[in-house]
């Protein structure tokens, strides 16, 4: 009995220690960046896709990590600059390219709403995570004697986002940050199931919100 | 021992931490007897908790038979646009005021949801068409328009096609709703301007639980969101209304 256990143990700790991600972030500057007191970013979901749109829960996520710790920037939450904007960032009306920032820029009534809000750069995030190599069963049973799991479950969870950063005083793109993370997980069931999730998506928005929390700030 | 009717009564033989059951015994000195009590006790337990399950799974059952109503509620910004030096009458069809789409489910041929989504159209049009006009003035009915002084142009707009797409059915993680709309502008004496049709799409955002209300209720607000980005800038540029715009010199390109 004493040798199962310690099976199940090793078991655990093995892939334990296998779920974890790997993240790679990569970054292309294209001209300086820097803020001022007063001054503000605002991060907004890509939506315009047919097959994918990046998740608000996402853009959330790297909003919260770049507004904060003591060098935290002012990000203006993505839902009120929609609502202040509108019509011109719905998912039809939204600038694709530099191009079409600038012709919005020539609307008196969208400049003044910007200025007003004192926003300096506009980020867009624009990206999915994706699940793969899915493999095992687990199967689950109840009856009058109790109930449990028993199997074995893998996949593997891939997010790739990429931050592409405007400035709103040269109408321009100074660069862009992306990211890949990639992490496998487990899920042994012995009577009940035990997740060992792979966190991918929470690693791949604490680093890209923390390189482009030093990407705005001009610090790389 | 006297036994009768002024006898003494039987001195208690059962200890006082036990009770008494029927039959003068006492608990604890029969354990059969105690076991029976307990399993008597746990069936009349059972018994009213089974009646109350069984009355709670007909509620559900007949609640699942009926078709779910789903009442769009939605607030729309106002839009950042400036005003066309117009007045507008604007008339509401009955059938959009009380506009209501129902969900066939394809096994049964029941109704399965009814999304009602007539007030949220209403409080969209009353909010982009005081932002996109100078002054609106809501019309009873199209009579009375050339009785009102002031209109340059009567709005209609009607709701052609409605469509959703629920999850169950398209294999996709959200909800989906496609509307076209039939807009007509005419003179205040009924005279044609222009007959356009705009189509809105929206999806709620991807979820794994989430409830069929909120997910209608996501996709109908973001696919009216984009009615009135659509109306805004989009008005216009439709051929007619731009003709005629600039022949009454209200529009200069």
């Amino acid at each position: 009995m004493y040798s199962v256990y310690k099976l199940i143990v090793t078991l655990l700790a093995v892939t334990a220690l296998s779920a974890c991600t790997t993240t790679e972030i990569d970054e292309f500057r294209q001209g300086t960046t820097s803020l001022t007191a007063g001054e503000s970013i605002v991060i907004l979901g890509r939506r315009q896709n047919n097959n994918y749109e990046t998740e608000g829960n996402f853009v959330q996520c790297v909003a919260n990590i770049v507004g904060s710790g003591k060098d935290g920037i002012t990000v203006v939450p993505e839902q009120e600059f929609l609502d202040a904007m509108f019509p011109f960032f719905e998912p039809r009306t939204a600038p694709m390219r530099t191009a079409h920032l600038k012709e919005l820029m020539e609307i008196d009534q969208a400049k003044e709403r910007l200025a007003k809000y004192g926003i300096e750069y506009i980020v867009w995030l624009d990206g999915l995570t994706q699940r793969s190599q899915q493999a095992g069963t687990i199967s689950c049973t109840i009856g009058p004697g109790g109930g449990g799991c028993f199997g074995f479950g893998t996949w593997q969870d891939d997010s790739n986002f990429e931050a592409e950063v405007w400035d709103l005083d040269t109408l321009e793109s100074v660069g862009s940050i992306s990211t890949d993370s990639v992490g496998q997980s487990y899920m042994p069931a012995l009577v009940v199931p035990i997740p060992l999730i792979a966190r991918v998506e929470a690693n791949a928005c604490n680093g890209l919100g923390n390189q482009l929390k030093q990407f705005i700030a001009g610090k790389n | 021992m006297d036994t009768g009717d002024n006898a003494e009564p039987e001195p208690d033989k059962c200890r006082p931490d036990q009770g008494r059951m029927p039959g003068n015994q006492c608990d604890g000195l029969d354990d059969n007897g105690a076991m029976m009590t307990s399993l008597l006790a746990l069936l009349s337990g059972l018994h009213s908790r089974l009646k109350q399950a069984i009355a709670g799974a007909t509620v559900v059952t007949l609640a699942a038979c009926s078709a779910s109503t789903i009442i769009v509620d939605g607030s729309y910004p106002s839009p950042l646009v400036r005003k066309l030096p117009l007045t507008i009458g604007v008339y509401y069809p009955e059938a959009l005021r009380n506009f209501a789409y129902t969900e066939i489910d394809d096994n049964s041929g029941k109704d399965q949801y009814i999304v009602q989504s007539g007030n949220s159209q209403l409080e969209l049009f009353n909010t982009v068409l005081p932002a996109l006009f100078e002054n609106v003035v809501m019309l009873d009915s199209l009579d009375n328009a050339n009785s009102q002084n002031g209109i340059d142009a009567v709005f209609v707009p009607e709701i052609a096609e409605f469509q959703l797409g629920l999850p169950q059915k398209t294999k996709l993680k959200v909800y989906e709703i496609w509307m076209k709309y039939n807009m007509k502008l005419s003179k205040a004496n009924g005279d044609y301007i222009a007959d356009w049709v705009m189509t809105a799409y929206g999806k709620s955002p991807q979820e794994n639980m989430q409830s069929v209300d909120s997910g209608v209720q996501d996709a109908a607000v973001v696919a009216m969101r984009d009615l009135a980005a659509s109306l805004t800038l989009g008005f216009t540029t439709v051929p007619e209304v731009n003709e005629w715009l600039k022949a009454n010199n209200y529009v200069t390109e």
